[in-house]
């Protein structure tokens, strides 16, 4: 395949006016109209009792194919496995040829789209059609879906009439929907009633008695398994559910995510051959069973079945509503994903069925926002697959060079990191500075700074003001408190470290800095690379371990979560290493949920007289990472002279991510100018962040727009008002 | 007509599974997915809301199942093909006219409380054509048989379901694939209108 040029095809996305529109038009009503659907329901509880119920039938996958096939057979159906797309293609060929085949129906299956099932239809002098509408006008105009449950979403109306007017060939007004509609009814129900067999995919297969579910609003899946005289169904392995009541851990959960409805309006369960009327080449009505042929599709699917990380992605029942919230993907809709399945999880099952090489092509567009793992209906971590397949890929084929080489000086030479950034920072000296930006660079650079200024590089980094802070701090301290900075922290954002001691040190902390710590490691963990990411985790343990904390405190919610989490993760099958991180790992806490807590010991936790407005920002490591968004809105509430109010979509990504926000400036962009917008709707006088990648993207957005609202870290306001 | 089962009432309505208490919640959620819900006392006042209905509607065909199970139904049938409306019960006579009726008139198993669904069972070929193809479908359903929720429909499914073809019916056939606008009836019923009858054996 020719090598693909991921930022361009973004770029056109990008203009691709109507599809913007529809885009966020969706992105916007979406999470309210899932909620609604939910109502008086318990969603955790749904939602965990799904999880279980898939993995659990993961975990007997085999058993479960076995049953499956022997239900089915008992009741008369053949029944294939097949290892990949071109085994299906032959058995259906085959299943053609014997039956005299000339027209199929299909309803809407994922995973004939994943090995191009209607290619060897046509191959084969054979009529297909597509039912589900969206598909047949996609189909029609020769493109792909972008989307798994409406894969024209990124059309208009008038574009839908062009392709309508391929197969009437009449003019088809585009003003007008119902008339549409009404056209395709007629125009399909010729094909429904003329083909000789149907063709469907399955949302689930129950073990016990062969049936397989169908769950779809048009009803196409109804006339596709009644009115031809043939039934094939392509299913594959992770699909098997052991009993019919399980069926309900899916259905109570797939409409309200997928389509925002209690309940689709056709659920479909047929079990084996069913009853089927035609007339005889004499003119005679005959009544018989219809024959039945079902294919368990394998494609890469029971390999990973067995792999105890990677099986987590067949808790997913296809409900696309992890696309829905996905900032990326309502950026720049499913056809970048260049495979049949978009988004996060689109990404992690192109994994598995296309292999890692495929994955890694598009797995950039993922930022590990975490917004889609807290809707999953499955409870799918996302992010945390992605990362899992990044990982996989860097242990064959190895690191991107230019990550790395960078990676290795920002790990190990901290001093001189610091030196090469303030040279680095110098081009953007005056005239381009102002305050404590840079608005403009010259020449390639430029692109940095399109939307957003750059913070510059503090003269003084923070390591090195260090030795004057520690001088302050109490002479009976209540606890030790180790600091970590981490590389915005310590380099850019020195002044509100200064204030995170601070505010420890009007806590009666004493803090410490134990100068051998590194970068958390994340960057490069990002990017897959594990073996130099557990060096970075064993050099910053060892060097905390030297100053003996009662707590480790980091300002920087990414940083947190690496060092309490994934370094945990990262030695569990490290005998020597696994201690010493569990002690370290049970040590690390977030600067604003400590302060608060400590603040309610002392009964300053109490809300002061307001003034001022300002808002807050959720960041994505924060909010859904760690699950903290509760103790900063209390500290501000806290905080004498400022009133909190809350702005529109407080907790969507602002579109920085880690190095993402610098390597695709083109979708990190429009999110940040959502966000300036946002912000700037409230009439707040300042942004309050708690992270500083979230800093430096928006306070970039606030002064490069001009709007004069200022951009403070949780710390700095704090240490304002001491 | 073949079923999944022939007595759902005995073999899979389990003890205080099914009850009338759930009327309101059924009807609500149906209203929502955009059927029309009509609660009768008795098979006489169905009568009354069917040909009030058809009268609506104007059929030139209708295309009828239910009647060899329910004598109420069967009686009804005939009654309105001697008013001189066109209406076909058997199985070939319906395999004919599944494209041309314009009414098609079926019969459901039990409703769901949470979700506003008809429970149907279809494993014949006439019952399925008669509520998928005709842009309008009228369900005739015992207004006692609801359940609670899903979780509830599928246990109870799970008693009986064998072999065969049934599942749910919730408003009629829909699509939001042209700018997400809501259209009804794309390829089965643009109609769905529910007539559940209270009291079964009363007003014949
Ligand atoms: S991963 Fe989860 S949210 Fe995404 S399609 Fe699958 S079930 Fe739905
Ligand atoms: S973690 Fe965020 S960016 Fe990644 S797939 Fe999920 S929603 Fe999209």
């Amino acid at each position: 395949m020719a090598e693909r040029n991921l930022k361009k095809e973004i770029q056109e996305k990008l203009q691709d006016d109507i599809m913007q529109s529809a885009l966020s038009k969706f992105a916007e009503q979406y999470p309210g109209s899932r909620l609604n659907a939910y109502k008086d329901q318990d969603i955790e509880e749904l939602r965990e009792n799904l999880r279980q119920m898939k993995h659990d039938a993961v975990q007997h996958i085999d058993e479960l194919a076995d049953e499956f096939q022997a239900s089915l057979e008992k009741r008369g159906t053949k029944v294939f496995r097949a290892k990949d797309g071109d085994e299906v293609k032959k058995i259906l060929i085959d299943i053609c040829k014997e039956n005299n085949v000339k027209r199929v129906v299909k309803s809407k299956s994922m995973a004939s789209e994943e090995i191009h099932m209607n290619e060897c239809f046509t191959d084969n002098g054979i009529r297909v059609k597509e039912t589900d509408l969206g598909e047949w006008m996609i189909a029609l105009a020769g493109q792909r879906p972008s989307h798994m449950v409406m894969p024209a979403i990124h059309l208009n109306r008038y574009q839908c009439a062009k392709m309508f007017e391929k197969e009437v060939d009449h003019e088809v007004p585009g003003e007008d929907i119902p008339n549409m509609i009404q056209l395709a009814r007629k125009t399909l129900r010729q094909e429904f009633l003329q083909a000789d067999m149907g063709v469907t995919g399955a949302n689930f297969g129950i073990a016990e008695n062969g049936a397989i579910g169908l769950v779809t609003n048009e009803g196409n899946a109804r006339l596709v398994t009644t009115l031809p005289r043939i039934h094939v169904v392509l299913i594959g392995y992770e699909k098997l559910i052991p009993k019919t009541e399980d069926a309900a851990s899916i259905l109570r959960l797939l409409p309200r995510n997928g389509t925002c409805q209690r309940m689709t309006s056709y659920m479909t369960m047929v079990d084996g051959p069913t009853k089927v009327i035609y007339k005889d080449e004499n003119g005679r009505h005959v009544e018989t069973d219809r024959k039945q042929y079902v294919i368990l599709l394998d494609n890469g699917r029971l390999e990973a079945a067995k792999d105890p990380v990677l099986q987590q992605a067949f808790q997913c029942v296809r409900c696309a509503s992890c696309l829905n919230v996905c900032p990326i993907w309502t950026l720049v809709g499913g056809h970048v994903y260049g495979h049949i399945y978009s988004g996060g999880i689109g990404a992690i099952l192109t994994g598995l069925f296309h292999g890692v090489e495929t994955f890694h092509e598009f797995s950039d567009l993922c930022i590990g926002c975490r917004k889609c793992a807290s809707i999953c209906p499955g409870k799918i971590p996302i992010p945390d697959l992605i990362d899992e397949l990044r990982a996989r890929y860097v242990k064959k084929y190895g690191a991107p060079g230019m990550d790395k080489t960078m990676f290795n000086m920002v790990l190990n030479d901290r001093g001189m990191f610091h030196k090469l950034l303030l040279k680095a920072g110098s081009i953007g000296s005056a005239p381009f500075k102002k305050g404590k930006f840079i608005r403009h660079l010259p020449l390639f650079m430029e692109e940095l700074t399109k939307g957003r200024s750059l913070p510059t590089i503090a003269e003084e980094s923070f390591r090195d003001r260090v030795e004057r802070l520690s001088k302050k701090n109490p002479s009976k301290p209540k606890k030790r408190v180790a600091y970590f900075s981490g590389c915005n922290m310590d380099f850019v954002f020195a002044d509100t470290s200064e204030n995170v001691v601070k505010v420890l040190q009007s806590l009666d902390m004493e803090v410490v800095y134990p100068m051998e710590q590194a970068c958390c490691g994340k960057p490069i963990l990002g990017i897959g690379d594990r073996e130099a990411g557990k060096e970075t985790a064993k050099k910053n343990i060892a060097a905390f371990e030297k100053v003996q904390p009662d707590v480790i405190i980091s300002a920087c919610p990414t940083c947190t979560e690496t060092l309490h989490e994934t370094y945990m993760k990262l030695f569990e099958n490290d005998p020597e290493w696994k201690a010493r991180a569990a002690a370290f790992c049970s040590k690390v806490r977030e600067f604003s949920s400590f302060v608060a807590e400590e603040y309610k010991k002392t009964g300053r936790l109490v809300h002061a007289k307001g003034g001022e407005k300002v808002t807050f920002h959720d960041s994505c490591h924060m909010k859904r990472g760690l699950g903290i968004y509760e103790e900063p809105r209390a500290l501000i509430d806290a905080t004498p002279g400022v009133e909190l109010v809350e702005m529109h979509n407080c907790d969507k990504c602002c579109g920085m991510a880690g190095s993402f926000g610098m390597k695709y400036q083109e979708v990190s962009i429009p999110m940040l100018n959502e966000k300036v917008k946002n912000i700037q709707d409230t009439g707040a006088t300042t942004a309050v962040v708690a992270c500083p990648a979230c800093m430096m993207q928006i306070g970039g957005g606030l002064d490069k727009a001009e709007t004069g609202i200022n951009t403070k870290h949780i710390a700095d306001l704090l240490a304002e008002k001491l | 007509m073949e079923k999944v089962c022939r007595d759902w009432a005995k073999q899979a309505f389990g003890e205080g599974l099914v009850d009338a208490k759930y009327w309101d919640e059924f009807a609500t959620n149906a209203q929502t997915a955009a059927a029309e819900v009509y609660k009768v006392k008795d098979f006489a006042a169905g009568e009354a809301k069917l040909k009030e209905l058809l009268a609506q509607y104007a059929p030139k065909e209708i295309i009828a199942v239910g009647g060899e199970e329910n004598p109420a139904l069967h009686d009804i049938y005939e009654r309105i093909g001697n008013d001189g409306t066109q209406i076909y019960t058997d199985k070939f006579d319906i395999y004919d006219h599944r494209d041309s009726a314009d009414v098609g008139i079926s019969t459901a198993e039990f409703c769901v409380a949470e979700t506003g669904s008809l429970c149907v069972d279809n494993y014949s070929y006439e019952a399925r054509v008669t509520s998928m193809l005709p842009f309008v479908n009228i369900v005739f359903v015992n207004a006692n048989y609801i359940v609670k929720d899903v979780t509830v429909a599928c246990q109870i499914i799970g008693k009986v379901f064998d072999k065969g073809y049934l599942g749910f019916v919730t408003g009629p056939s829909r699509t939001a694939d042209i700018e997400r606008v809501l259209s009804l009836g794309v390829h089965g019923p643009n109609k769905l209108l529910i007539i559940a009858v209270e009291n079964v054996e009363g007003g014949r």
